[in-house]
């Protein structure tokens, strides 16, 4: 049998990952264009953008007003047009601001024209708490779930952001690609050679027999801290990182729950109506009786005072004692 | 004298940084307040001056190399001829740390 050899990688900033999916993109398409605050010669909030303003320029690099609607609401009409825009909010906080143009338009157009109006626009945003308080911390990813027409991407490793990014600027839809505050500090290894992750597809992150703990984006470092802290218990947690909330991949998901027969649910957005209760409930469906426990933050929003932030948000030490709970049950 | 020269820190959020760029190969001098590296984090450049005077000796990561928080870059001493440490087991507990500001 022949042996494979891992592909060569490379170790990459989380923002140097999305930098380099952007740089490749444009340089394939000429319809990729980049609009935001301070993506151009300020390279982006999180310095995701450096050098992109240098090499393509004002025409496909463009800075604009602080007005998410307006800026939502171009990037669908460029991409009605034949664009491929991505367009950057940098808070998701203030996407709610250009939902108008993003659901009913960007993710109606295909139906609405039977097919002749395509919008292939990408959405950029950063959730999550990082000190910043209440009104620029939250995570409001599964208010987009229920957009038939939508596509929601949440990336944890600097590869998937790569990968995952290059993906959505290939698709014929609107695509909202999710990072968060706290992954932008991390490293990871991406593939030397050009790739693109599948949107659609979850990963196992960690194997194990006793408990699966269905998670996404910062989260599921988390739950990698949670799983170490219950094995040295004897207790093996299987890890799966969605990746893509819409479409839900439930073949990855259930086959991993009918192995363990025990689901633990992990997010920093609310609970109600969230993540975990989607995924909860068509785990059911399909598999009938199942244990389950859901993990979210205080039905709180999230204080800018750091010991009152970490006491809002979901860590370690409570996703273990959930793991813990949910088995003795 | 040895000296060992480390990554500094804490710096809030980071776990290692990568390697940007040496000011100076082996066997430079480096006096007081002059840049000996320059790392990066995920948002900033981090200039590593010398505290005191020394000879920069043997650089242990070179440009585009990751390294954590407290691990070593490079060796350095009062004269360029001191004996180095032979092997990395001895340079893991080096007790002494070159002054930077």
């Amino acid at each position: 049998m022949l042996s494979e050899a891992a592909p060569p990688t490379v170790k990459l900033f989380f923002r140097e990952a999305i930098t380099r999916a952007l740089r490749e993109e444009m340089r394939r398409d000429a319809r990729v264009i980049l609009l935001g605050q301070d993506v151009g010669s300020y390279g982006g909030s999180y310095k995701e953008f450096v050098g992109l303003y240098q090499e393509f320029g004002p025409t496909r690099v463009r800075n604009t007003p602080v007005a998410e609607a307006a800026m939502i609401g171009l990037g669908v009409g460029a991409a009605a047009a034949g664009m491929r825009p991505l367009v950057s909010i940098t808070y998701m906080d203030f996407l709610m601001l250009g939902l108008d143009p993003l659901v009913n338009y960007a993710a109606k157009a295909r139906y609405k024209t039977g097919g002749q109006i395509l919008a292939p626009v990408v959405v950029k945003t950063t959730a999550g708490a990082k000190g910043q308080g209440v009104a620029h911390s939250q995570c409001i990813e599964a208010w987009l779930m229920g957009v038939p027409g939508l596509k929601v991407v949440a990336p944890s490793t600097p590869a998937d952001a790569y990968g995952m990014l290059k993906s959505a600027l290939r698709e014929s839809g609107p695509v909202v690609f999710i990072d968060h505050k706290r992954l932008f500090p991390t490293a990871g290894e991406v593939p030397v050679s050009e790739e693109t992750v599948s949107i659609g597809k979850a990963i196992i992150r960690r194997r194990g027999r006793h408990v699966t703990i269905v998670t996404h984006s910062y989260m599921t470092r988390v739950a990698q801290e949670a799983a170490d802290l219950v094995a040295a218990e004897g207790i093996a947690c299987e890890i799966v990182d969605l990746r893509t909330l819409a479409p839900l991949d439930m073949a990855t998901i259930c086959d991993s729950l009918a192995r363990t027969g025990a689901l633990v649910t992990l997010e920093e957005g609310q609970l109600a109506c969230g993540v975990g209760a989607e995924v909860a409930f068509r785990a059911r469906e399909r598999l009938g009786t199942l244990r389950v426990t859901r993990i979210g933050p205080l039905e709180a929003p999230v204080s800018s005072n750091p010991v009152l932030e970490r006491a809002c948000l979901p860590d370690a030490e409570r996703v273990a004692h959930s793991i813990r709970r949910t088995l003795a049950a | 004298m040895i000296y060992k020269l480390t990554v500094p820190g804490p710096i809030e959020d980071v776990e290692e940084v990568r390697v940007l760029e040496w000011h100076g190969a082996a066997g430079r001098r480096f006096a007081p307040g002059e840049l000996i590296v320059e790392l990066e984090t995920h948002k900033a450049i981090v200039e590593v001056r010398a505290g005191q005077p020394g000879v920069l000796r043997r650089i242990l990561c070179g440009p585009g190399d990751w390294q954590a928080l407290g691990a070593p870059l490079a060796l350095l001493s009062d004269d360029a001829g001191e004996r180095l440490p032979d092997t990395m087991d001895e340079l893991a507990s080096w007790p002494v740390d070159f002054e930077i500001v």
